[in-house]
């Protein structure tokens, strides 16, 4: 979403810093209803909560930071087409495999994760009862910490490292999951958007409640999509649609700019 | 109809939010009224007629009374705006000023005559900002150099009866800060490290570039108009983006390219209604506004998921 935004001529930081809100809308339900289902690991989601405050604090910072030195637009812009790049290639490989598999009539084979991996060689170690897990409880806070960064310098909730960093990483089982990762999506862009409002000012109210209108809208014919399309075909689409984005913006990095120049009024001075 | 009662207790949660975030505004805006109501008498009630001096170095005003010469009345010049005061608020698409005036013991015996040229300035509040210049780091385009600008004026528009080298001589330009190339803008110090003064020439002509595509950098050479022999009148539209603060408006009175008197006065641009209120909410309580949006992103995804339920089963 974020990088639609930014096309469309709204400030990068303003952007990412009203994304946030509009996460924590579309995530808020999500929530309650896997919490219904008792599908939220609390002490798991409890520590990955506080990696990612950890990591928003840090990302707010930097963002302020980076805004100050007048890097922030290409900051963002790089990271996106990094993460756009890396998740749009991986989808389309494991969506058009997917396909080709469905067409050949073979149930689609489910890579079993192995048993011990070095990230159960940490210490600290914590039991996650609902998880059925004992593990150190510093791989959970790492990558709560990365993607309370990434949300806060990209404006994105970060389900997308989340949930694959749970599964092959800490062996979560997949219906906890989900849950987990929305309860502290939740938590951490909620926290991330107040964050940016008292250090960066930079979220517009306004531009949020468009913005969850029109996700609500949205997610309507989203879901009749859905019910129409398989979902490796839905795959292969979004692929395409995350690789777009992604040359975009690596379009606008690489040709001349129209103007050379650029002005801003001065952050963080009267 | 299975839905009624966990729907009903989502929108009751919800609607038990909303109203907790009305009650927020509620009292935010009893607040901003409480700090507000000491304010006023501390306002000149008439901003414009004797504008105490402007905080930039505006030319020498002479006072509009008719100084007695030996041979005739010294001509001056009087103006005022259509508006002293504008309202900035949400639904704000920009508008129009006129700005009119009159010279005193005018000698040209039409309007057509062209003996006396008239020029208005009208000049935003001198802000900060930075200027930074793109440039090719190994294939990706990057902002490598800038230059802060201690002052450089929001918005600035020249109205004149003529195109500005025919009125008056450069030197004359420069002096009173009349023209695009005589914008006041000084670099923060220290701007020297690395910065020669052709470059700083190069960024200073970007930022009147840049300001001139967002509108707010406004010539109009032949934008002021004589009605008769003392009238004139010229209008200004102000763009939608026009940066909230005092304009400065300065009108000045030439002949033969020679300043004969100048006249100051001054419009004023406030934030008005939402505008206002979320504006003075998002900078002077940022944390409360900041948990006022979760509150609002929180209850709008609880509706929608209510709602979205209610249409599925």
């Amino acid at each position: 979403m974020t990088p639609l935004l930014i096309f469309n001529g709204i400030p990068a930081a303003v952007a990412v810093g009203t994304e946030a809100a509009q996460i924590v809308a579309s995530s808020v339900s999500g929530a309650i209803a896997q919490w219904r289902r008792n599908n939220v690991d609390i002490k798991m989601g409890t520590v990955l909560l506080a990696g990612g405050i950890f990591g928003s604090l840090v990302g707010v910072q930097l963002v302020k930071l980076l805004r100050q030195i007048g890097q922030f637009e290409f900051f963002v812009s790089v990271a996106y087409v990094t993460f756009l790049g890396i998740i749009g290639v991986l989808m389309l490989m494991e969506s058009a495999n997917a396909i080709r598999k469905a067409r050949q009539g073979k149930a689609p084979a489910v890579k079993r994760p192995g048993q011990h991996l070095w990230v159960h060689k940490l210490p600290l170690k914590m039991r996650f009862h609902r998880s059925k897990l004992y593990i150190s409880a510093i791989p959970p806070f790492a990558i709560g910490m990365v993607v309370g960064l990434l949300g806060a310098i990209m404006g994105v909730g970060g389900g997308f490292i989340m949930v694959p960093a749970m599964i092959y990483l800490l062996r979560v089982p997949t219906n906890i999951v989900v849950g987990t990762s929305l309860f502290q999506i939740v938590f951490v862009t909620a926290f991330t958007t107040v964050l940016h409002a008292t250090q960066n000012k930079t979220v517009d109210i306004v531009l949020a409640i468009i913005l969850m209108i029109g996700g609500v809208i949205g997610a309507q014919f989203g879901v009749a999509a859905g019910q129409k399309l398989k979902a490796e075909q839905l795959r292969f689409l979004l692929a395409g649609l995350v690789l777009l984005v992604c040359l975009r913006i690596a379009w606008g990095l690489v040709t001349m700019p129209s103007d050379l120049y650029s002005i801003s009024s001065v952050v963080g001075g009267r | 109809m299975r839905f009624s009662w966990r729907v009903a207790r989502g929108l009751l949660g919800a609607v038990i939010l909303l109203a907790a975030c009305a009650m927020l505004v509620g009292i935010e805006i009893a607040e901003a009224q409480r700090r507000q109501q000491p304010t006023p008498p501390a306002r000149p009630p008439e901003a414009g007629r004797q504008p105490e001096r402007p905080a930039a170095p505006a030319p020498q005003a002479q006072p509009p009374q008719p100084v007695p010469a030996e041979a005739a009345p010294r001509e001056t010049v009087q103006a005022d705006v259509s508006s002293r005061s504008v309202s900035v608020t949400s639904s704000f698409t920009g508008t129009q000023i006129v700005v009119f005036g009159a010279v005193d013991h005018s000698r040209q015996p039409s309007a057509e005559s062209g003996l006396y040229d008239i020029v208005i300035v009208l000049e935003g509040t001198p802000t900060r900002l930075v200027a930074r210049r793109k440039s090719n780091v190994a294939g990706i385009w990057i902002n490598t150099h800038s230059i802060t600008f201690e002052s450089v004026p929001s918005y600035y528009a020249i109205l004149s009866t003529r195109p500005l080298d025919e009125v008056t001589n450069p030197l004359v330009l420069r002096e009173n800060d009349i023209g695009f190339e005589h914008v006041r803008m000084t670099p923060v110090q220290g701007w020297e490290t690395g910065v020669t003064t052709a470059e700083l020439q190069e960024f200073a002509e970007a930022v009147v570039r840049l300001k001139q595509k967002e509108g707010l950098y406004v010539q109009e050479e032949y934008g002021v108009v004589f009605i008769g022999r003392s009238l004139f009148r010229a209008s200004v539209d102000l763009p939608a983006n026009v940066p909230v603060g005092p304009l400065d408006v300065r009108v000045y009175l030439f002949r033969d390219g020679q300043i004969l008197s100048t006249y100051t006065a001054r419009v004023r641009l406030e934030r008005e209604g939402i505008e206002l209120l979320l504006h003075n909410f998002a900078f002077n309580q940022p944390l409360l506004y900041g948990l006022f949006t979760v509150a609002i992103a929180v209850s709008a995804g609880l509706i929608a998921s209510a709602v979205f339920k209610r249409g599925n089963s």
